[in-house]
């Protein structure tokens, strides 16, 4: 609690709404420059050193990504894909990972006190300890990153490096990057540098050039350049994500109506029970037939 | 009184031991249910009882599993069962366990439930709010009346809603997102709905006194019977039209 950036701002499951009053710092964010990625893993394997994750086997499915999806021992997948995009041949690379969301729909779907946390710094992060394992949180999520473990019985995904980035250290997918696609730092600079590159790639004819910060989910804090942004889908990521609808209905319109009913019923029989009272069978008539 | 279990028409009767000093009316609503057992009818025979009990224990097992997963508000009850893992552990296997039952239940009263035209008549909102102030009184109401029907086919329908959105949301694996989705909504919604419906039940049970030994002793008084049910009175009495 103590470490700065580290306060909870938003915990899942809580009564109390979001966190107030506590110190304001810069939301931290990480830059995925697609155009430069070369494909290399080293993020993929500096992620599973940092973070204690054992050796995957690779899938050689005819494509060069190491396995086909993530998985709860494996945060960060760069996936990999082959387009035609206005008659010509492109492979499109781009870093599957947590979003880290500004309105994050696991949170949102999250039973489980305090199993989900939103810090200060923008970090969304998985809390074993109070993790149950229901796996609501996939639901909630548009991206399809939390992962279930079978062998914890608890669900897992990228911590933005929560631990070295509290350290003022980058995450250790961008200390490895050897052609500097990664960048850390905080959100605004983040937005600037992406917004630069921009620039830079549409100065070199890429005129559909872009930053990926969905605002459905009230930006990302980690946002990626593309070559070609106004088709998202090509890299498999969503066009506008928003948490999902079935979310919202539950929590905000379920669950205090279904209170309300109940509590409406529980008085409305009282009431009754006062109003009208026991219904006792009379004395049978005089004269009728006993058995 | 004089010997109660002279006065049953019944065949097949347990022998009672002279000494014994056992509730006759128990002793009848073994095996069989629609009995003469002196001054009390059997309503429900033991297998009867014994679902149904089944049925409301693993409800309330899902039911108290199940409300500190939907809202933190009930939180406390998770600690009834060893926290909020257990919870999630436990709830889907209940949730089997009522399914069982309620199965067996269907099995046990479907043919029971056809809706005759008096129940048809008690289904009318005005005379179930007649009915509410203690107002009505129909001759031709039999063992089950309309709302018990529709309350029977509506926890059907809920269990089976349960039952199938249940399991899209416990393995999430093998349904797409959507299902997922939506399963959930329908999940609380139903629940909501089914725990209106179950709120209701109860309390008619308590606030119609010498309901509830219907289910526990299995026999009711004829006066009971004549009040609330007295198609079903005057069939087993075989006092009126037969």
């Amino acid at each position: 609690m103590a470490i700065p950036g580290l306060e909870v701002l938003y915990s899942s499951a809580s009564l109390r709404g979001t966190g107030s009053g506590i110190r304001r710092v810069p939301y931290l964010s990480k830059l995925i420059d697609t155009s430069t990625c070369i494909g290399c893993k080293a993020c993929e394997i500096a992620c599973q050193e940092w973070n204690d994750l054992p050796n995957t086997k690779t899938v050689q499915d005819g494509s060069y990504q190491t396995v086909p999806t993530m998985t709860a021992e494996f945060w960060n997948l760069i996936q990999f894909r082959e387009a035609e995009i206005d008659g010509s041949f492109a492979w499109l690379m781009r870093k599957d990972q947590c979003m880290h969301c500004s309105d994050p729909g696991c949170l949102a779907a999250c039973p489980a006190p305090g199993a989900i946390v939103q810090y200060s710094n923008g970090i969304v992060d998985v809390n074993p300890d109070q993790c149950i394992g229901c796996q609501l949180c996939r639901t909630g999520c548009p991206f399809d990153v939390p992962r279930f473990s079978e062998k914890t019985g608890k669900m897992s995904k990228c911590t933005l490096c929560v631990d070295r980035s509290v350290a003022g250290l980058e995450p250790a997918c961008v200390k490895a990057c050897p052609t500097g696609c990664l960048h850390f730092g905080t959100k605004e600079d983040m937005t600037a540098l992406g917004q630069e590159r921009v620039k830079q790639l549409k100065a070199d004819g890429y005129a559909t050039a872009g930053l990926y910060d969905p605002p459905g989910v009230g930006g990302t804090g980690v946002m990626t350049v593309l070559k070609h942004a106004d088709k998202p889908e090509l890299y498999g990521l969503p066009r506008d994500p928003t948490v999902p609808r079935s979310v919202r209905v539950v929590k905000n319109y379920l669950r205090p109506l279904g209170l309300l009913g109940m509590g409406a019923v529980v008085l409305g029989l009282v009431g009754h029970y006062l109003k009208f009272g026991p219904r006792q069978p009379k004395a049978p008539p005089p004269g009728s037939p006993t058995a | 009184m004089a010997d109660p279990l002279s006065s049953s028409s019944a065949a097949g009767l347990r022998a009672v031991p002279a000494h014994s000093t056992a509730d006759p009316g128990i002793l009848a609503a073994q095996d069989k249910d629609d009995l003469v057992v002196g001054e009390e009818l059997v309503r429900f025979r033991y297998y009867t009882r014994a679902v149904h009990w089944f049925v409301a224990l693993t409800f309330f097992l899902c039911l108290f599993t199940g409300l500190p997963i939907w809202t933190p508000i009930f939180g406390w009850l998770a600690a009834l069962f060893g926290g909020l893992q257990v919870c999630r552990w436990l709830h889907p296997w209940s949730g089997v366990a009522f399914a069982f039952f309620a199965l067996l239940q269907f099995a046990h009263w479907a043919g029971e439930m056809k809706m005759t035209p008096a129940d048809k008549r008690f289904t009318k909102l005005k005379n179930f709010l007649a009915y509410m102030r203690w107002e009505t009184h129909d001759e031709e109401v039999g063992k089950f009346n309309g709302g018990q029907k529709v309350l029977f086919w509506m926890s059907s329908l809920a269990s089976l809603g349960l039952l199938a959105t249940g399991v899209v949301i416990w393995w999430p694996d093998y349904f797409s997102a959507p299902l997922r989705e939506w399963s959930w909504v329908l999940h609380d919604l139903t629940f909501v709905l089914f725990i209106l419906l179950v709120m209701g039940h109860i309390y008619l049970s308590i606030a119609e006194p010498g309901t509830f030994s219907g289910m526990v002793k299995g026999t009711v008084s004829k006066a009971w019977a004549r009040l609330h049910h007295p198609g079903w009175f005057n069939e087993v009495t075989g006092e009126r039209r037969r």
